[in-house]
């Protein structure tokens, strides 16, 4: 059995039809991509233009500009942001995505006493999702300075692992739950302990989620504001999130430099992801296919 | 599994998550539960209340309005974002060139932040400056209140979020289908089954937990937006496209009211719950049924 | 055949991710700089309600320089963020205690503070410093409560219309001094679809400061007492009156079709480039003006007076803004104390007040600015107006007489009218509601 393959499309057809589906099915796809990823372009082309063209003309063609990449290279300390942003993200997702898989495991493949225990763990933290993240702010700059925290890494990494939780469990238990046990169960009777099991069984054929979990909390994590603009004071820890905000003033809005900002911020992200998910699929379909 | 299941073995695969989960999450909800019932104003002293907050809320047109644009969104988001993430998972499944580069593309939108989701779609929707407006006008097509007006707003502001959370669902589906065992669907094949057949009577029963997945995800999304309404209208004109979280965010920041404002979130939380809730339960009894 | 699978495949991937996240837990302990010395120097916190205080605020930034210029073993570290996000963030701090040692904030959320024992009191320090007598009467008034003097003017708030004239004249129109004038010349420019008064209401629904000064025009600084006792209400003839005036603004057609959508920076760019005869706002705009294409033709307008309002029609309104307060934990510090008072000496010293002229703002104190009458054209018309001896100003801004809720029902109900969400009576119930609520 194999976990997944690329599928062919219906096989024993006649070869001109099928290339003829193929070249719809290939317009279609570049067709609805195209349409998704236009406001994109868009604000590329915004992000060329000076603040004020952008408010009275934005097709203009003789305005194209890339002052306000200068400008924004030029006020924002963009090393350092990225800087900051990868350290946070790096130890939240990892911590975040290692111990939502412990509990994820525990909750679906652990036998427990209390057969209702498990389930109610589950949902103490999938009810997680349903909360504004704005409740939390309060609270948690609170427990920042309580335990000496606030100001250093640690004060948004914490509270950025405790937010991925919910999305984490749910999309693990998920899967795990649809994920055969036969595996498992003959690595048992090889002998394999707790520790074996979950790093050399399960945490490979989960490849596939494990990669979506880490993509979006990287996201979450750079995308991030209430949080950073809470509890972040020192424009020494600031992450690039918090960069793009500053072109925002009580009574001027930098446009130019926020698209700007937005596309420096933006295309580095995509590329990761791009060059990440090619990496992880065809891992993927390399097992598949030998397996 | 009994093997490996010892108390401490499960105590111990739990506490890190617990730990961090109640500290950082469970504590400062319950202490703006606790918030709801005062008249805090943020800081300085706080007045116990009773249930005031919450009764003001029912006297209040702003809340109910926001509460009816939430449930708006709710139904368009969801009726639109299930099948065409699901379509378009299918679709980018295919065998096409560059269908890698595809996949990253479309997954573009979730990666930018809402809040310039919101601004981007300003320079689109706005019924003077906005692209859509000034691409319908050589049409011949008046211009069009997309955002600002007294109707439209709150499908403009589902619109917006569908393409932010199109690419999220559609990768959550290509990684669900990634393990529908293909030995299945080669025995469906076998047995002749259409294309249709297959992914009707196969692969979709075979992906319950993801739809249920993704659907419990937007549901709880469309519940927290508040940084697209932010961006596109404010809130206004006057309120009217306030969404649930961003009336609580006027009401606990701007009117320094916290009090009634952690009495919104409460309600946001509840309703959140409840429909995710409502759903899993009635996904559970179709698959039993 | 699952066997074959595992054993033959090692997870790299997982064995990099664990041993990063080790590292970065180690360098996550690593902490801030201490803020409070920093080579000997005292540190003194100065927040406020922009993020990039150099570009958006650049009065404060040219007073902080020259000051660290003078007092050269004093640092002031300047941060800011967008006025939601600041006052999110003060508030929060304000709970904790843990509030800069001098910010920027709303006269409401101060007094809520001064309340909660947050503030510093700031009357021994100034009458030490002898400047209480070159601050107007109205503005010690306005920032004292129980006795202490909580605040200090941050800028002026010099609000009104800044007109066109040239969109005026090519329209063959006057300049409007009442209000059927004003009605006249929408009416006029609606015809020949240009805005007439630039409004935009989007995250910025306190852009209203000059139906704000009609509030004024209709009694509203003898009103206001009896109103917050609540022996007057909200819903009285008058104020009906001036929202129904309003409203007939609304349908002559004076604001733009997308006044909802657009954000106050969108108002003010309407104007910069032409395309709105008047707009709405103070004397802040005054540097962006200048740098524009209108700066020639642009006067400043205390705003149009009523033959059916209330009281004093000529008026102008220049009072203080927001004030500039100071953490309370200062004056147990005697090294932040003594920086904060140099400080303060500082920003109302002739020298600093000059800097906020430079950048086109008013002085705060009695001082007499020097303006470069060409350079400096619009400030000027500005500053002519509110020194013009035929003109009063009001104590206050009207929704710096209130509380922050009651101020935002106000916003709603001046922009619901402007939008027609609410009717005149709709607008006076919404604040009166809001008034209920305290």
């Amino acid at each position: 059995m194999t976990i997944s393959t690329p599928p062919a499309g219906p096989r024993p057809v006649t070869r001109p039809r099928r290339r003829r589906g193929l070249i719809f099915t290939g317009l279609a796809a570049y067709l609805v991509t195209f349409l998704i990823v236009l406001p994109i372009l868009w604000v590329t082309v915004l992000s060329l233009q000076p603040s004020d063209t952008i408010l009275s003309d934005p097709f203009s063609i003789k305005t194209l500009t890339f002052d306000n990449y200068r400008n924004a290279v030029a006020s924002l300390p963009l090393l350092q942001m990225y800087k900051n942003t990868l350290i946070v993200a790096l130890a939240s997702v990892t911590i975040g995505a290692i111990v939502s898989f412990m509990a994820s495991y525990a909750l679906t493949r652990m036998v427990f006493r209390h057969p209702t225990a498990r389930s109610s763990l589950r949902f103490y933290f999938l009810a997680g999702l349903a909360v504004p993240v704005y409740v939390l702010l309060f609270p948690i700059y609170r427990i920042d300075l309580a335990l000496g925290i606030f100001g250093t890494y640690a004060a948004l990494i914490l509270p950025y692992i405790a937010v991925s939780i919910p999305f984490n469990t749910l999309l693990l238990t998920g899967f795990l739950r649809e994920f055969p046990k036969e595996l498992e169960e003959a690595a048992i009777i090889d002998g394999a302990g707790l520790f074996r099991i979950c790093w050399s069984v399960v945490l490979p054929t989960m490849r596939p989620v494990i990669a979506t979990i880490l993509i979006f909390n990287v996201v979450y994590v750079f995308n991030e504001f209430p949080f950073v603009s809470i509890l972040i004071n020192n424009p020494d820890l600031a992450t690039v999130s918090l960069a793009v905000s500053k072109f925002q003033g009580q009574y001027t809005v930098d446009y130019g430099g926020m698209m700007a900002a937005a596309t420096l911020v933006l295309l580095p992200q995509l590329v990761i992801y791009a060059v990440f998910q090619r990496h992880v699929i065809a891992g993927l379909t390399a097992g598949a296919v030998k397996g | 599994m009994v093997w490996v299941s010892s108390r401490w073995k499960i105590a111990l695969m739990l506490a890190p998550a617990l730990a961090l989960f109640t500290a950082f999450f469970v504590y400062p909800v319950g202490y703006a539960i606790a918030y709801s019932f005062t008249n805090s104003a943020g800081f300085g002293g706080a007045k116990f209340v009773g249930i005031d907050n919450y009764t003001a809320l029912l006297d209040d047109p702003f809340f109910w309005q926001s509460l009816r644009n939430t449930v708006v969104i709710l139904v368009v988001s969801l009726v639109i974002l299930i099948p065409s993430s699901f379509a378009l998972a299918l679709l980018l499944r295919r065998r096409i060139a560059f269908a890698g580069g595809l996949r990253a593309l479309v997954f573009g939108p979730a990666i930018i932040a809402p809040i310039l989701v919101g601004l981007m779609w300003v320079f689109i929707l706005d019924p003077k400056i906005g692209l859509l407006n000034r691409l319908l006008e050589p049409l011949g097509v008046g211009p069009i209140q997309w955002i600002g007006g007294n109707s439209l707003t709150p499908y403009s502001v589902s619109l917006v979020f569908v393409w932010s959370s199109i690419g999220f669902a559609m990768t959550i589906f290509y990684a669900g289908l990634q393990l529908v065992p293909n030995d299945v669907i080669e025995a469906a094949k076998l047995d002749g089954a259409t294309s249709w057949q297959q992914l009707r009577h196969v692969t979709i029963p075979m992906m319950r937990e993801t739809f249920a997945i993704v659907t419990v995800l937007l549901i709880t999304n469309v519940f927290k937006i508040f940084e697209l309404v932010y961006m596109l209208t404010g809130g206004g004109p006057v309120h009217r496209s306030e969404t649930l979280v961003s009336y609580m965010y006027f009401v606990t920041f701007t009117n320094q009211r916290y009090g009634s404002g952690m009495a919104i979130a409460v309600v946001i939380f509840v309703l959140g719950a409840l429909t995710s809730l409502a759903y899993l339960a009635a996904a559970r009894r179709r698959s039993l049924a | 055949m699952f066997g074959r699978k595992f054993t033959g495949r090692r997870q790299r991937l997982a064995g990099v991710v664990l041993a990063v996240s080790s590292l970065v837990a180690l360098a996550a302990c690593s902490s801030a700089t201490d803020a409070q010395s920093k080579d000997g120097k005292t540190t003194i916190t100065l927040s406020m309600q922009n993020p990039n205080v150099k570009t958006a605020d650049p009065a404060t930034w040219a007073i902080v320089k020259a000051f660290e210029k003078a007092n050269p073993d004093i640092h002031v570290e300047v941060s800011g963020q967008a006025v939601a996000e600041h006052l999110q963030a003060l508030s929060i701090a304000a709970q904790s205690d843990t509030l800069p040692d001098v910010f920027w904030v709303y006269k409401a959320t101060a007094e809520d503070m001064l309340k909660a024992g947050k503030l510093m009191n700031l009357k021994p320090t100034l009458d030490d410093l002898g400047i209480t007598p070159h601050l107007p009467k109205s503005t010690v008034s306005n920032f004292t409560a129980q006795d202490k003097i909580y605040g200090v003017p941050y800028q002026g708030l010099l609000t009104g219309l800044w007109v066109n004239k040239k969109i005026l004249s090519d329209n063959g129109l006057e300049q409007p001094t009442t209000f059927d004038d004003l009605v006249n010349v929408a009416k006029k420019l609606k015809s020949k679809g240009i805005v007439t008064i630039s409004d935009g209401a989007n995250q910025s629904s306190f852009s209203v400061w000059s139906f704000l000064v009609w509030l004024d025009r209709f009694g509203f600084e003898d009103k206001i007492d009896a109103i917050l006792d609540g022996s007057e209400s909200y819903d009285n003839a008058d104020f009906v009156r001036m929202y129904e005036h309003i409203a007939q603004l609304r349908d002559a057609g004076a604001f733009a079709s997308n006044v909802s959508t657009q954000t106050y920076q969108q108002a003010v760019d309407q104007y910069l480039k032409g395309k709105a005869a008047m707009l709405d706002a103070g004397v802040w705009a005054s540097s962006a003006i200048q740098d524009s294409q209108v700066a020639a033709d642009t006067v400043f307008w205390n705003g149009a007076t009523f033959a059916d309002g209330v009281g004093d029609q000529n008026i102008v309104m220049n009072v203080a803004s927001a004030p500039l307060v100071v953490d309370h934990k200062v004056a147990g510090n005697s090294k932040k104390l003594a920086a904060v008072k140099k400080f303060l000496g500082f920003y109302y010293s002739d020298a600093a007040q000059q800097l906020l002229v430079d950048n086109g703002q008013p002085p705060v104190t009695d001082y007499e600015p020097k303006i470069d009458a060409t350079k400096q054209s619009v400030l000027k018309s500005a500053l002519d107006v509110a020194r013009d001896p035929k003109l009063a100003s009001p104590q206050s801004q009207p929704d710096l007489l209130v509380s922050t809720a009651v101020s935002s029902a106000m916003y709603d109900s001046i922009y619901g009218v402007i939008q027609d969400q609410l009717s005149p009576r709709q607008a006076v119930d919404l604040v009166q509601k809001a008034l209920d609520a305290e």
